[in-house]
């Protein structure tokens, strides 16, 4: 963590509002892309974000300096994240975006001309359990190391590892039965 | 493994342009309800507390009042009709008899050591001087 973050960090467990702008400005679009991976929702993603932000500054005392703060963040997001896919697995819900497609603010736009095959990378990678997606997208698509991952989902790295490499076999399973 | 290039590849989205401004609209709202929420906490503490308390003092005074000595007595002078000698024990009605006792000066006559008694006796019976004891 660099100097200015621990500065940040700090003026924000004093409760400094300006501070927690320039976190939330800092991490905004990595916190959304990372939520959308997890959810396949827009919206849902920018829901979620909002709510991570907002822990991030209520809880902001419980904070230690032994892990990165991007680490701490993270966290939040990936236990958010596992609750709304665990009431999503419970009550199917279809959002309207899925229905109707809508542009929110030209920030998201559906490619139209997204090719099939990452259409089916999509599909594949929702069909992951999320014990095995959260880890494969922190890896793969965020590009956070094994202890890093370890940290941010509080489980052993060898843990981490053994998921990884299951959800990497699943992807390429689900790829192959669709190509 | 290719599949895992094609995930790097996979589009990225970004945060919406007004995310900053609504996450400190929120950040705004949940303080003051946080705020009001405590205020509320607060006062109920100091209402349930207040309750108690008057509870507590009408349990004590009104319930749990304490007779005196004089109020037995009045029990006494008070024997019902019914209450006759020779009459089966279940049937009467029991009156308290509390016997005032004014402790202070039975302990203060009350001395284990036997008492001293003083008998002046005349030693000398001649007048002119002062008579000894």
């Amino acid at each position: 963590m660099s100097m200015d973050e621990q500065e940040l960090v700090r003026q924000i467990q004093e409760g400094d509002e300006m501070a927690f702008t320039e976190i939330v400005k800092t991490y905004k679009n990595k916190i959304v892309n990372y939520l959308y991976q997890l959810t396949g929702n827009y919206q849902k993603a920018v829901d979620l974000s909002q709510e991570t932000f907002m822990r991030v500054f209520f809880k902001a005392h419980k904070y230690k300096p032994i892990a990165p703060f991007s680490s701490w963040i993270f966290a939040i997001a990936s236990n958010l994240a596992k609750t709304e896919l665990k009431k999503a697995q419970r009550v199917s819900i279809v959002y309207l975006d899925d229905l109707h497609n809508s542009h929110k603010r030209g920030a998201f736009v559906e490619n139209p001309y997204d090719s099939g095959l990452t259409r089916n990378i999509k599909q594949a990678l929702n069909s992951l359990h999320p014990r095995y997606r959260i880890p494969v997208v922190l890896k793969d698509m965020e590009g956070f190391s094994l202890e890093e991952i370890a940290q941010i989902l509080k489980r052993p790295v060898g843990t981490i590892k053994a998921r990884i490499s299951r959800g990497r076999n699943y992807l390429k399973i689900e790829l192959e039965k669709a190509l | 493994m290719e599949e895992l290039d094609l995930l790097k590849k996979l589009e990225r989205v970004n945060a919406p342009p007004d995310f900053e401004q609504r996450v400190l609209a929120l950040l705004s709202t949940r303080r003051e309800k946080k705020k009001t929420m405590m205020k509320n906490l607060r006062l109920s503490f100091a209402g349930a507390f207040a309750l108690f308390l008057v509870v507590f003092i009408v349990i004590n005074v009104f319930v749990f009042q304490k007779k005196g000595a004089l109020d037995f007595v009045d029990l006494e002078k008070n024997i019902p009709s019914n209450f006759k000698k020779g009459e089966a024990w279940e049937t009467r009605n029991y009156i308290p008899i509390i016997e005032a006792v004014d402790y202070s000066t039975e302990i203060q006559s009350l001395s284990y050591e036997p008492q001293t008694i003083y008998i002046l006796e005349q030693v000398s019976e001649d007048y002119r001087e002062k008579i000894k004891y």
